[in-house]
Formats: structure tokens, C-alpha cells, sequence
């Protein structure tokens, strides 16, 4: 029952958590993107996909405030984001956990940033490391485990904060295929749990059509928003999913999309 | 068991084993002048241990050098890492690092003699300059390696200037700062004996210098074992904190 509620209410439908008006980025003379205007609410994912090097990452780390943008504006809540604000937590590509810290330490860094008192800390960690499935691994150093291991504490680090909107930069793309494969199935399962704001930047076509409500393409030098294809398939999200009729479809039309793209890119030489 | 052991450490005895009987009969075949044996120079040690003294100059230079050292560390450590953490100031700051470091500090004594004379304050600042910039520049060259993911966590998280150092640049930095420890525990041995051989005479460096215009062969490899043999324990202390602080990296 539960699990249908959360299921209805996922999706665009809802309030907008996220908005992005008008943003455009530079970097010296190059121009990055621009004109990038999009809403998630707050139980949705939007995936961004795009060829290598048109922005994504750039876009989300403009999002999480770590990086300032040059036009438009971004909203968080009420919030106009011009560095990183609370209630926004972030996934990071290579998991950016602290080597010299144990998974215990590591999923305590966020809410000790946040100055949580010690008792909510000493509660809180045990209960996002067994939701991240990491029990029994609390002393463990990153070094002991493998890049799937390490991503789930780098999850539960971000998911501790609690917070409204998460922000995944290619969490997966230095795992091997197996354990992405796992830990997408585990992400869908903790995200019907607790469900927020995600934006999630992908190359992975499949992951993108998988986890997303909806999935925006980024194409062209500077990038734009080319197409935001909504992904109509049956919620809660599951290894079904994949055997849907529709997902086949979703696929093949992000697909197109992209690749039309990506051989007219192939053949342009880099400056 | 027993034989393994036996067998990775024969090589390492053996050795001194044969240098300490080349230098036997080294010190045995030439004049006393030059030359003195291994037997003769730890008579001589033992001697001066028992006069009392040896401990008392050991001491006194221990004062000294434990005075340069732990200010070398106090300074060159945060120095270093401020100068990983703000651009503007390594740019400007660097170049005079860098002319200090290649500078033989021996040469400068003359002038740290004439500025402040004869007293403690000199000889420390010539321990001092000796040590501190291997220091400042393995913190340099460390903290700047910090992977800049692990900064835009940090600051994702919305850490603190302070907690940012607490929590991400000493832990990374410490075991890159301590190969310049090590690097500085050398140099700090040179320059205590330098200081007590070119400033106020004190020290090991004073039982050295009377030894050595005494014609005392033995006298002058006593204190000069002794000093080495401290600057390998040192080393080896430090290497042993170094790994103790880098025992995350793999």
C-alpha cells in the first residue's frame, strides 16, 4: 500500500523542489551550456544524459553550489543556491570518501558538518549504514572494499543528512557492470523508502530510462536542452522493468536522440 | 621459524659484524694520530660516560637540537599546508623557500653571530633554519596533492575553514610531512653541531672540537658514533610514526 501511494505521487505531478531558470555557464571564453531550464519535484528523478563533455557534471555541481553559474538562476525551495546549501547532498563519481576514516567515520562527516548533537549521530550511522546494506563493515577503511562497497558508504553518507534533494554525479560509471547493475536495483529500493528530489547524471542510456520519470538529453556546443523524454513506465521500479515492452522503447528513443548527436561529434575535430 | 628469522637478518649482522673488524684493524695498523680502533673508542666512551661528562654535554645539546627541531616542525608544518591552501601566498612566498633551502646555512652563521651573538637564541635559529625547510616544502608538495574531489565533499557538506583542516588537510597531509621530518631530523644534527662548533662552544660539538685539538682520535669517534647512531634511531622513529599516519594508503 505504501509503496502505491509513493508510487502515485512520484513523478512531475508534484510541487517542484528543484528549479532551474535560464542557467548558463562559462569557463573563461568557452561556453559550457546555456539557457538550461527544468523542475524536479519532489518525488521525482530526472536523469541528464549527453555526449562526453557537454556539461552534466558541471550543470550538477552548479546545482549543489560548488560551482557559480553566469546566468539564470537556481532554486531550491525558496532558496536561490549561490553556494551549497543544506538539504542538498550529492553522490560523487569516484565516492570522495575520506581514505583515513572508517565507513562508520565516513557516513558521520555529513551530519557532524550539519553540527548534529553526538546521540543523534551515534543513532543515525548504524541505521544508513544497514540501509545501505553495509552492516558489519562499520570499521572497515575504504581501501578494504571494493568500488561497489565504497559507493554505498559514499550513499549513505549523503542519505544520513536526510536530505530533500540528492544530487548523484555518475555514482555507478566506476563500478563494474555487475554491481552497477546491483546497486541500481538497491537505489530504486531505498529511494521508494525515502523518496526526494534526484537529479542523477548518467551515460548510461539504460540507467537513465531505468531510474528516471524523466530523462533530459543535453546536445550541442555550447549545450542546451535538446529533449526531455517522459518515462512513463510502471512504478515502483523493478528488475521487471527491464522486460517491459515500453522500456525497449524509451530506450531506443533516448537512443536516437543522443546518437544523432554523438556521430556528428564523432567527426568534429577538437579545438 | 627460527632459521627464517636467522636467515633475513644473518646478512644485516654479518655486516656490522665485518665493519666494526675492518675498522679494528684499521684503527690496529695506523697511527693513533689518524686512527683509532673500535675497542679503543668504546673505552674511551665508557670513560667518558663515567666522568659524567658525556651526559652532561649530551644534554646540552640535546636541549639544543630538541629546541630547533620541534620549532622547525611547529612552524614548517602549518606553514606548509597554509601555503597549499591559499595560491596567492605560495606564489609570492615560494621563491624565497626555495633560495633558503639550496642556501648552505653554514655559510650564514658569520651573520647570525654578528646579529645576535654568543647566546641559546643564535644556536637554535641556526638548528632551526637547518630543519625547517624540508619541512615546509614535503607539506607543500603534500597537501597540494590532495585529491580536489575530497575538498568539493568537504565543502559540499558546507565544512568549516577550520573543520576543512581538521578533518581533510592534516590527515592527508601528515604522512607526506613526515618524509620531510625524516629529511629534517639529518639536517637539525648537522646544524646542532655546526651552531656548537661556530657560536658558543657547548655540547657534543664542544667534547668534539677539545677532543680534536687534543690529538684525542678516540675522544672525536666517541661523541661522532654516538651522534650518529642517534640520527639512525631518530630516522627510524620517524619512518615508524610515518607509517603509522599513512596506514590508510594502501
Amino acid at each position: 500500500m505504501t509503496q502505491q501511494q509513493t508510487a502515485a505521487k512520484a513523478g512531475h505531478d508534484g510541487e517542484p523542489r528543484i528549479r532551474v531558470r535560464g542557467l548558463g555557464k562559462h569557463y573563461g571564453a568557452l561556453e559550457v551550456f546555456r539557457n538550461i531550464d527544468f523542475d524536479v519535484s519532489k518525488r521525482e528523478i530526472v536523469a541528464i544524459v549527453g555526449p562526453s563533455g557537454c556539461g552534466k557534471t558541471t550543470l550538477l555541481r552548479c546545482i549543489d553550489g560548488l560551482l557559480p553559474h553566469d546566468t539564470g538562476e537556481i532554486l531550491v525551495g525558496d532558496t536561490r543556491v549561490t553556494e551549497p546549501i543544506a538539504g542538498v547532498a550529492m553522490v560523487f563519481q569516484h565516492f570522495g570518501l575520506f581514505p583515513w576514516k572508517t565507513v562508520s567515520e565516513n557516513v558521520a562527516y555529513g551530519l557532524r558538518m550539519a553540527g548534529a548533537p553526538k546521540a543523534e549521530i551515534a543513532r543515525k550511522v548504524p541505521e544508513f549504514i544497514k540501509l545501505v546494506g553495509l552492516a558489519g563493515f562499520e570499521n572497515a577503511f575504504p581501501y578494504q572494499m571494493s568500488g561497489g562497497m565504497q559507493q554505498r558508504c559514499g550513499l549513505a553518507r549523503a542519505l544520513a543528512v536526510e536530505p530533500t534533494v540528492l544530487l548523484m554525479d555518475e555514482p555507478f560509471a566506476a563500478v563494474d557492470a555487475q554491481t552497477r547493475e546491483i546497486l541500481q536495483f538497491e537505489l530504486l529500493r531505498i529511494w521508494q523508502e525515502r523518496p526526494t528530489a534526484m537529479v542523477f547524471v548518467t551515460h548510461s542510456i539504460e540507467e537513465a530510462v531505468l531510474l528516471g520519470h524523466r530523462v533530459i538529453v543535453l546536445k550541442g556546443r555550447p549545450s542546451s536542452i535538446h529533449e526531455t523524454i517522459t518515462i512513463d513506465l510502471p512504478e515502483p521500479r523493478t528488475r521487471e522493468t527491464l522486460q517491459h515492452p515500453r522500456f525497449a522503447v524509451l530506450r531506443e528513443r533516448v537512443w536516437s536522440t543522443l546518437m544523432a548527436e554523438a556521430r556528428e561529434a564523432e567527426f568534429v575535430l577538437e579545438r | 621459524m627460527l632459521n627464517t628469522t636467522i636467515r633475513r637478518h644473518a646478512p644485516f649482522w654479518l655486516s656490522i659484524a665485518a665493519g666494526i673488524a675492518i675498522w679494528e684493524i684499521a684503527g690496529r695498523s695506523t697511527s693513533q694520530a689518524f686512527m683509532v680502533p673500535f675497542s679503543t673508542t668504546i673505552v674511551q666512551l665508557w670513560e667518558l660516560v663515567q666522568s659524567g661528562v658525556f651526559i652532561r654535554q649530551f644534554l646540552d645539546s640535546a636541549e639544543l637540537f630538541m629546541t630547533g627541531f620541534v620549532l622547525a616542525l611547529a612552524v614548517g608544518m602549518p606553514l606548509g599546508m597554509l601555503l597549499a591552501r591559499v595560491r596567492v601566498l605560495r606564489i609570492g612566498v615560494e621563491p624565497y623557500i626555495m633560495i633558503l633551502y639550496a642556501t648552505p646555512m653554514v655559510a650564514l652563521i658569520p651573520f647570525i653571530l654578528s646579529m645576535m651573538g654568543f647566546g641559546f637564541a643564535p644556536k637554535v635559529l641556526v638548528v632551526f633554519l637547518f630543519a625547517v625547510f624540508p619541512v615546509i616544502y614535503n607539506t607543500v608538495e603534500g597537501a597540494r596533492s590532495i585529491k580536489p574531489e575530497l575538498i568539493e565533499v568537504a565543502q559540499s557538506f558546507r565544512s568549516t575553514e577550520w573543520a576543512l583542516w581538521r578533518d581533510v588537510m592534516v590527515p592527508y597531509t601528515l604522512p607526506y610531512a613526515m618524509t620531510g621530518v625524516r629529511q629534517a631530523i639529518g639536517r637539525a644534527l648537522v646544524g646542532m653541531i655546526a651552531a656548537e662548533f661556530f657560536l658558543s662552544s657547548t655540547g657534543l660539538g664542544q667534547l668534539i672540537m677539545t677532543a680534536s685539538q687534543n690529538f684525542d682520535t678516540a675522544g672525536v669517534f666517541a661523541s661522532v658514533l654516538v651522534i650518529a647512531l642517534i640520527g639512525v634511531a631518530l630516522m627510524r622513529a620517524g619512518l615508524a610514526i610515518e607509517r603509522h599516519f599513512a596506514r590508510w594508503r594502501q
